[in-house]
């Protein structure tokens, strides 16, 4: 496993994968519906995307916006994106809700090389050990604490739909509102109002 | 992904003429590449890293030249990609043939972008085309009639005199009935320019199997039953003779049909890229093989215990991530991965492992495995950066069989402890609901009286991306999404926090 040429090229292989981290920004929050052209061109403003990687669901079990890796040319693209995004609500094909922008962290990207250095100890511990107990009772923990995120998750979806609602309410409305300003002035209508309420329509 | 390995089976087939200014190229007629067959005027795939659908072309020339290998790919589009200067009813399946000058009709990449075969029929009344039969027409991947010009841009059912430089009789339907074979691999490749421009002299009709291939692949169809021994003996073979199975099923075990579909080699099947499986109901099909097939040469490998050529293909599919993909727009690195997913699944290899250590990548949750349970596995961490707790990875590992998935699992669970966590694990893929088109929050405006100019162009700008500026009623909302989003980060990472402590206070309760 571990002779040195393999050591050597292990860890150069990580110090490139480092490096790509660096550069990298997770973007998430994005529709389904975003392609890596799109964000592409979104971000031409203020860097370069080499590499789009969208990051597949395979444990939420909700309904989740997508996400990606962005692999941008260097870190300081990097952070200038990040600090736009994050100064500005940036918008990526659709309104009004942003994309959220942090630093990639190694953990985030799937296909990882080793990590040079990371040791694993490996122990059986069975019934009748004297941490067997104890170790059923980590274990139990463990899932409980997955079901709490969960729990957690599923509020915050239930959240977000609320908000969706309400803003969705609320443009609607607007937009009607509008939309019979609009229409008054355009059948004339509105002269009449004028003439009725008495009111002066030109500023003169 | 570590281990870049460069060893993708191939070998040229037909020699042609020599050319190039310094006669220093060669060109061929085939080639074989993975364990496929690419002949002149096949139709291939080839992905572009990050995309979801293919691109489709049509090989028009395969050289070599200074230990590089190139093919010219003539571009079939499809109707999204011309969707502006289409017009009227699309047939289903339908694709267009580039005719014309200019760019975009064809270009030069290196051989091994090539992600498989594809059949495209020409369904043109021209009297030059050979009219296909039914059968023909309904197997087939793709069909065109229709011609693309990318020098003007239009649409013709009109079938030109030449394309490329080349007589349209070789672009169309060759003479005799085509034997279908696809599905896509994993590869990629480099574009470059090069300006090699002899016109290649017609080789009679891209039959795309020779004839020992035929043999090979009819014998098993006879037995309509899966050939057991030939399968075993390398991987070649098994790959064409697992073919029979996935005809029998959807044909009701008509021979001739049977020897369609030859498959070429990986047996991880069909990479296609995560999000969108295409809905065309011969892609579907071709998704189904690659997995029966995979199941098929697995219990087989199992039983006649030669394990090596499995484990040899095994870790194939996680290769191709090191290989990178340079630009000029078609090119791909696409992932097994996630077929290989629903194969393991269906066959009962797939167990999903939890309360890893985050840090764990792929490769040293392969090894972990590997050094727990004496198994070789392909294994990869999933978690959800955004949502998934950092104190609990997880990982999907993809066993051999069933039996050393069902092993696995019981002695997992009966108590393996990685550095202080005791894992669990569960047979099967974690249920996900498929996502709904639009993302929650993105609003639209119910509005029946646009014109269909004013529809078309309102899409446009809902799909341009920008900064929010303050003066508008959409910097309000946005605001309001992003004092969520807060909230919510900040919820997150107490919980995890939480979570964090706990687990040390109780294993410092319990004296590990």
């Amino acid at each position: 496993m571990a002779d040195p040429s393999d050591e050597q090229a292990n860890k150069e292989d990580y110090a490139d994968f480092e490096a790509r981290v660096k550069r990298t920004i997770y973007i998430d929050q994005l529709s389904p519906q975003v392609t890596s052209q799109v964000i592409k061109a979104a971000l031409e403003q203020c860097a370069n995307v080499v590499n789009t990687e969208f990051i597949v669901n395979y444990t939420i079990p909700y309904d989740i916006p997508a996400a990606a890796l962005v692999e941008l040319d260097n870190e300081s693209q990097a952070k200038a994106a990040v600090n736009l995004m994050n100064d500005f609500p940036f918008i990526i094909g659709g309104m009004p809700r942003p994309v959220r922008a942090v630093y990639a962290k190694p953990e985030m990207f799937r296909d990882r090389p080793r990590k040079p250095g990371l040791k694993f100890e490996i122990s059986w511990v069975k019934q009748g050990d004297p941490e067997h107990d104890g170790m059923v009772k980590l274990k139990g923990l463990a899932k409980r604490q997955e079901a709490e995120n969960m729990a957690l998750i599923k509020t915050q979806l239930e959240a977000e739909n609320v908000l969706a609602a309400q803003q969705q309410e609320t443009l609607d409305a607007n937009y009607k509102k509008f939309d019979i300003l609009e229409n008054i002035m355009q059948n004339g209508n509105i002269k009449n109002l004028a003439q009725h309420y008495k009111v002066k329509l030109a500023d003169d | 992904m570590d281990g870049s390995s460069k060893n993708i089976q191939f070998s040229w087939g037909k020699r042609r003429s020599k050319g190039g200014a310094k006669m220093d190229t060669q060109f061929y007629g085939s080639f074989t590449f993975d364990n496929v067959k690419y002949s002149l005027y096949d139709c291939v795939y080839l992905f572009k890293h990050g995309e979801p659908e293919p691109y489709i072309g049509k090989i028009l020339k395969i050289w070599e030249q200074n230990q590089a290998k190139k093919v010219k790919i003539l571009w079939f589009f499809s109707p999204d990609e011309i969707r502006s200067y289409l017009s009227g009813p699309v047939m289903e399946k339908e694709i267009f043939l580039a005719s014309g000058d200019g760019t975009g009709l064809a270009d030069i990449n290196p051989l091994e972008a090539l992600a498989g075969k594809c059949t495209v029929v020409c369904i043109s009344k021209d009297e030059r085309n050979r009219q296909p039969t039914p059968r023909e027409q309904a197997v087939a991947d793709y069909i065109f009639y229709r011609f693309f010009d990318v020098g003007n841009c239009t649409l013709s059912d009109q079938v030109p005199e030449k394309i490329g430089g080349l007589e349209v009789n070789d672009l169309l339907n060759p003479k005799d009935e085509q034997v279908t074979s696809y599905t896509c691999q994993d590869v990629q490749g480099v574009d470059q320019k090069l300006g090699v421009g002899l016109v290649a002299p017609l080789p009679q009709s891209a039959v795309k199997m020779d004839n020992e291939n035929l043999v090979t692949a009819v014998i098993p169809p006879m037995s309509d039953a899966i050939p057991l021994p030939p399968a075993v003996k390398e991987d070649d073979k098994a790959k064409a003779a697992a073919v029979s199975l996935p005809p029998a099923v959807k044909e009701d075990g008509k021979a001739k049909v049977a020897v369609a579909p030859l498959p070429p080699a990986v047996k991880e099947g069909v990479p296609k890229p995560t999000q969108n499986i295409p809905k065309r109901t011969e892609k579907d099909y071709s998704e189904k093989m690659p997995s029966k097939k995979l199941k098929l040469s697995q219990d087989l490998t199992s039983q006649s215990m030669a394990p090596v050529p499995d484990v040899k293909v095994r870790p194939g599919p996680l290769e191709p991530l090191t290989r990178q993909a340079v630009d000029r727009s078609k090119w791909f690195t696409p992932l097994p991965w996630d077929e290989e997913l629903l194969a393991a699944d269906e066959g009962g290899r797939l167990v999903y492992i939890q309360n890893l250590d985050i840090q764990f990548g792929a490769s040293d949750i392969v090894e972990l495995i590997h050094e727990a349970l004496q198994q070789s596995c392909i294994a990869r961490p999933i978690n959800h950066p955004t949502y998934d707790d950092p104190n609990n990875g997880k990982a999907y590992a993809v066993f051999r069989s069933k039996k050393a998935a069902d092993a696995a699992i019981l002695k997992i669970n009966s108590g393996l402890v990685v550095g202080g966590r005791p894992l669990y694990c569960s047979k099967g893929l974690l249920k996900v609901p498929k996502s709904s088109g639009a993302l929650v929050g993105h609003l639209t405006i119910t509005n029946q009286r646009m014109g269909q100019r004013q529809r078309e162009e309102q899409k446009k700008a809902v799909s341009t991306s920008h900064c929010s500026q303050p003066n508008t009623i959409e910097y309000d909302l946005a605001l309001d999404w992003m004092l969520v989003r807060e909230k919510q980060t900040r919820k997150f990472s107490i919980l995890h926090k939480k979570h964090k402590e706990e687990r040390k206070s109780f294993a410092a309760k319990i004296g590990k």
